[in-house]
């Protein structure tokens, strides 16, 4: 489990985008044309230019409208399916837990997009044809949090909705949180990522139901995933090496009956 | 009185030969070779976690493209035969359909017979014996999975549902499983077995001894080599 991990405080955040700014800035991403929708959500999905966003979220209850405000990126899922899928280990999971990205060891396979259950990282396919393509995802600031720093999205966060250090300390705050919110009124504020996928790195608080921010109420690691892994790759091994003793003990009991051609008979 | 079974396609040594693959047959099953090959290792780097240093970066990169290449030439292999050998890809193909007692009979005593040499338990085989036909059978219904699924982790990455994406993955690794074993299989039997050294020669040169053909494919000598012989038998032509 990640001893590390990220707060995200939606009932703090004010939807400036700060956060989706600083991460561009700091990894040099370029800003990409975006098209009026009706929304003041801009961009509408994540991209290989765009690893973190803030998701807007219309939500009625009691006959009342609330805008939601989701900071989105990578959860750093201690049962990270995109670790266990990538076959060139770019994607690991750091000593202190969080989903690290290599981009040099990516070979754009792709496997990773159609395994997360939280459908995050993204391929920036080049050619279709070739197959030349490059999967990008939010790495928590990699090369900032192993150097002490915190990650640029958290450093710039005007609100403090972002928050970021030892998990432990984290769940804290975010069950204090949970309880000083109840305490004004907001019955179904609660924490997000405690447990989920055996813990995330991003943790929540959240003052709606999950499903409500465009959230996975019980997120599970895909069942394919486990099937490709648990079924085919043992099959795989099982096979072959049932076959080789196969082979090994006939060519021995070959060479003991001394047969040969029929054209040498 | 002139027999049927004279020379047929030449002589090697003391034995007569006959005919039992085309020039189109002997190519497809080469490039098929060669396609598969590659397609197998490159496919491997993927697959095995502890190859997984040829994966990465450039070397994965290029091991991905080297696998789209020799895909085409796997889907092109059995074209090859289509086109330039119509007759023999339909009889093979029909062949490797058509299972029945005898086949059942030569997989039981299989085992007795390539590890003993038991003579006398194999019922007589067609153009290809059971195994042979086991392995073609494979490898047919895997070629159609693989051309299905890898084209779909081609060009449907990313616009295929994740589930269609990931069962894909799934099967085309089952394809592997299943062609791999009798791959290897195969290879053992015309590459180290004692008996079937003619085996991998008539697949370079075209022919087999009739003492082979008759010994390991009896009923397609009897119903095919030797009916095609006795109706372009003529006695009283001048060749
Ligand atoms: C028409 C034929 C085939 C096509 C179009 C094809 C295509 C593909 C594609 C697109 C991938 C996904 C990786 C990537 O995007 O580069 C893949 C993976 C793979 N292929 Fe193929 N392939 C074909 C035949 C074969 C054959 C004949 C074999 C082996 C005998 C093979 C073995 C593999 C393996 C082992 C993987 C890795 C799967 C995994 O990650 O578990 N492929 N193939």
């Amino acid at each position: 489990m990640s001893s590390i991990a990220m707060l995200v405080d939606t009932s703090k955040c004010t939807a400036c985008r700060g956060c989706q700014i600083a991460c561009k800035q700091w990894w040099d991403l370029a800003a990409t044309r975006t098209k009026q929708t009706g929304s003041y959500e801009n961009p509408r999905d994540l991209s290989p230019e765009t690893w973190s966003r803030v998701t807007f979220n219309e939500y009625e209850a009691g006959g009342k409208l609330q805008w939601l405000f989701l900071n989105l990126g990578c959860m750093h899922c201690t049962q990270a399916a995109c670790v266990d899928v990538c076959p060139t280990g770019a994607l690991q999971h750091n000593d202190t837990g969080f989903v690290s990205l290599d981009r040099e060891q990516c070979n754009g396979c792709g496997y990773c997009v159609e395994a997360c259950p939280f459908r995050i990282p993204r391929l920036d396919v080049v050619n279709t044809l070739t197959g030349e393509a490059k999967a990008s995802k939010c790495t928590l600031c990699q090369d900032r949090v192993t150097n002490g720093l915190t990650p640029a999205c958290v450093k710039t966060c005007p609100p403090g909705a972002l928050q970021f250090g030892d998990r432990t300390a984290m769940l804290s705050v975010a069950r204090k949180r949970v309880d000083t919110l109840k305490a004004q009124g907001v019955a179904q504020a609660r924490t997000y990522g405690e447990t989920e996928l055996g813990g995330l790195g991003r943790l929540y608080v959240l003052t709606a139901p999950p499903t409500a921010y465009g959230l996975p109420e019980a997120p599970e690691y895909p069942a394919l995933v486990n099937l490709w892994h648990n079924l085919a790759q043992p099959l795989g091994y099982a096979g072959a090496g049932l076959m080789t003793a196969g082979l090994a003990v006939n060519w021995l009991l070959t060479r003991r009956a001394r047969l040969s051609n029929v054209e040498e008979k | 009185m002139a027999t049927i079974t004279m020379p047929l396609a030449g002589v090697r040594g003391r034995q007569v030969l006959v005919v039992r693959f085309t020039a189109a047959e002997r190519a497809a099953h080469w490039v098929h070779f060669v396609a598969f090959s590659v397609l197998l290792v490159t496919g491997m780097f993927i697959y095995l976690p502890w190859l997984h240093a040829f994966a990465g970066g450039a070397a994965g990169e290029a091991s991905r493209l080297i696998h789209r290449g020799a895909a085409v030439l796997f889907i092109a292999a059995p074209l090859v035969y289509l086109v330039f050998s119509p007759r023999e890809f339909l009889y093979s193909l029909k062949e490797s359909f058509t299972w029945g007692a005898d086949d059942v009979g030569w997989l039981k005593n299989a085992w007795g017979y390539y590890s003993q040499g038991k003579l006398g338990t194999m019922p007589p085989q067609g153009k290809y014996n059971s195994g042979q036909k086991l392995n073609a059978l494979t490898q047919i219904i895997s070629f159609g999975l693989f051309v299905i699924t890898g084209l779909i982790m081609w060009f449907g990455k990313g616009s295929v549902p994740s589930n269609v994406f990931l069962a894909s993955v799934i099967v085309h690794d089952l394809a592997v499983i299943a062609t791999v074993l009798l791959f290897m299989l195969h290879l053992y039997l015309v590459v180290l077995h004692p008996m079937m050294r003619e085996s991998i020669t008539s697949m370079f040169e075209g022919t087999v001894t009739r003492a082979f053909a008759e010994e390991h494919h009896g009923k397609w000598y009897s119903e095919r080599v030797l009916r095609k012989r006795e109706e372009e038998f003529d006695p009283l032509s001048k060749k």
